[in-house]
């Protein structure tokens, strides 16, 4: 049997009885969590919509406390590569084990090149 | 001014439904965009009016087109999500929040049906159903036609698919149906027309699997 495509009787029939058939009501669950949603998103009383504060919105660009974190974690570690990059004090000198070369004989604390005197 | 109710068409039988379509319950439109507007001032009580009025008419209308009932709940709520973020910036008057949120579902089972690995359904794709009781041929053949009814809309450009939607799943008449798509009378019978001709495109060598006489 062909069905072509100018041909259209069928194709209302069949739109008529998938659009008209019945369908189970809406779970109890699925009205409670829109609500919870409805509730959630909405703005605060008075026509102002709900904005965070100017501390959640920076972490919220950021990507969060967990992102934040990491930040903190990689500039606490660029930084003390950044000590010890140019000479075997600092962090390499932690790396390899020589802590002797952290403080030198004066009491100085040598970082990147330059020396400090204690006192 | 309330709009009129939405009852012509095919609107006896819709009302026969157990879900009601999205614009044959009550009035349409302003209702529910002063209900929006007051929610976005912070009326939890029309949060909970919209929740009531809106989420059925969603659900209901995600469940003809995906005839899963997790995923049409997924696709109600998100649809919904989408109108409580966009309710601070809604211009009454420039649309109505019932077709938005038509316009919203129909999208997502779209997108969701496009996801979907098989191709075309027809019967003798489907397996089987383990329970032999009287009717899960029946069913069998509903969701077949489900199937295949929901991909094919799916390939249609969006105003002609909505324009056939509204007129057999919501049983909307072409002036109502051009009210909510904001078009002339003349350019729904054209949207229809086109519509159909494209199904009937997409369906074509479908007609005797799915139990119709082509």
């Amino acid at each position: 049997m062909t069905d072509p495509a100018d041909k259209t009787d069928w194709v209302d029939a069949l739109l008529d009885d998938v659009g008209q058939a019945e369908v189970p009501d809406a779970s109890g669950d699925l009205m409670a969590r829109v609500l919870a949603d409805a509730e959630a998103a909405m703005p605060a009383p008075g026509g102002a919509p709900a904005r965070d504060g100017l501390l959640r919105q920076i972490l919220a660009g950021l990507g969060g406390w967990p992102s934040v974190g990491g930040l903190v974690a990689a500039t606490a570690v660029g930084f003390a590569v950044g000590l010890g990059a140019l000479d075997a004090t600092g962090l390499n000198a932690l790396w390899l084990g020589d802590y002797a070369t952290y403080y030198d004989d004066t009491l100085g604390f040598s970082v990147n090149g330059w020396d400090f005197e204690e006192g | 001014m309330p709009l009129p109710l939405v009852n012509g068409g095919g609107g006896t039988l819709a009302r026969q439904k157990m879900t009601m379509p999205l614009d044959a319950q009550d009035t349409d439109g302003p209702e529910e965009a002063a209900l929006l507007a007051r929610y976005a001032r912070g009326d939890a009580a029309a949060a909970r009016a919209l929740t009531t009025r809106l989420t059925p008419r969603a659900y209901g209308h995600a469940m003809r087109l995906l005839g899963d009932r997790a995923e049409a709940e997924d696709v109600a709520q998100e649809a919904m999500m989408r109108l409580w973020k966009i309710a601070p910036d809604w211009r009454t008057g420039e649309a109505k929040v019932t077709t938005w949120l038509y316009r919203v579902v129909a999208n997502l089972c779209t997108d969701r049906l496009r996801r979907r690995p098989r191709g075309p359904v027809a019967l003798d794709d489907v397996a089987e159903p383990l329970d032999p009781a009287p009717g899960a041929e029946d069913r069998l053949l509903a969701q077949a036609r489900r199937d295949a009814l929901a991909r094919a809309l799916a390939s249609l450009p969006e105003r002609q698919r909505l324009a056939v939607m509204l007129r057999h799943f919501e049983g909307a008449t072409n002036p109502e149906i051009a009210e909510r798509l904001d078009v002339s009378v003349e350019a729904v019978e054209s949207l229809t027309a086109r519509g159909k001709r494209a199904l009937a495109a997409a369906l074509k060598g479908q007609a005797t699997a799915l139990g119709y006489e082509g």
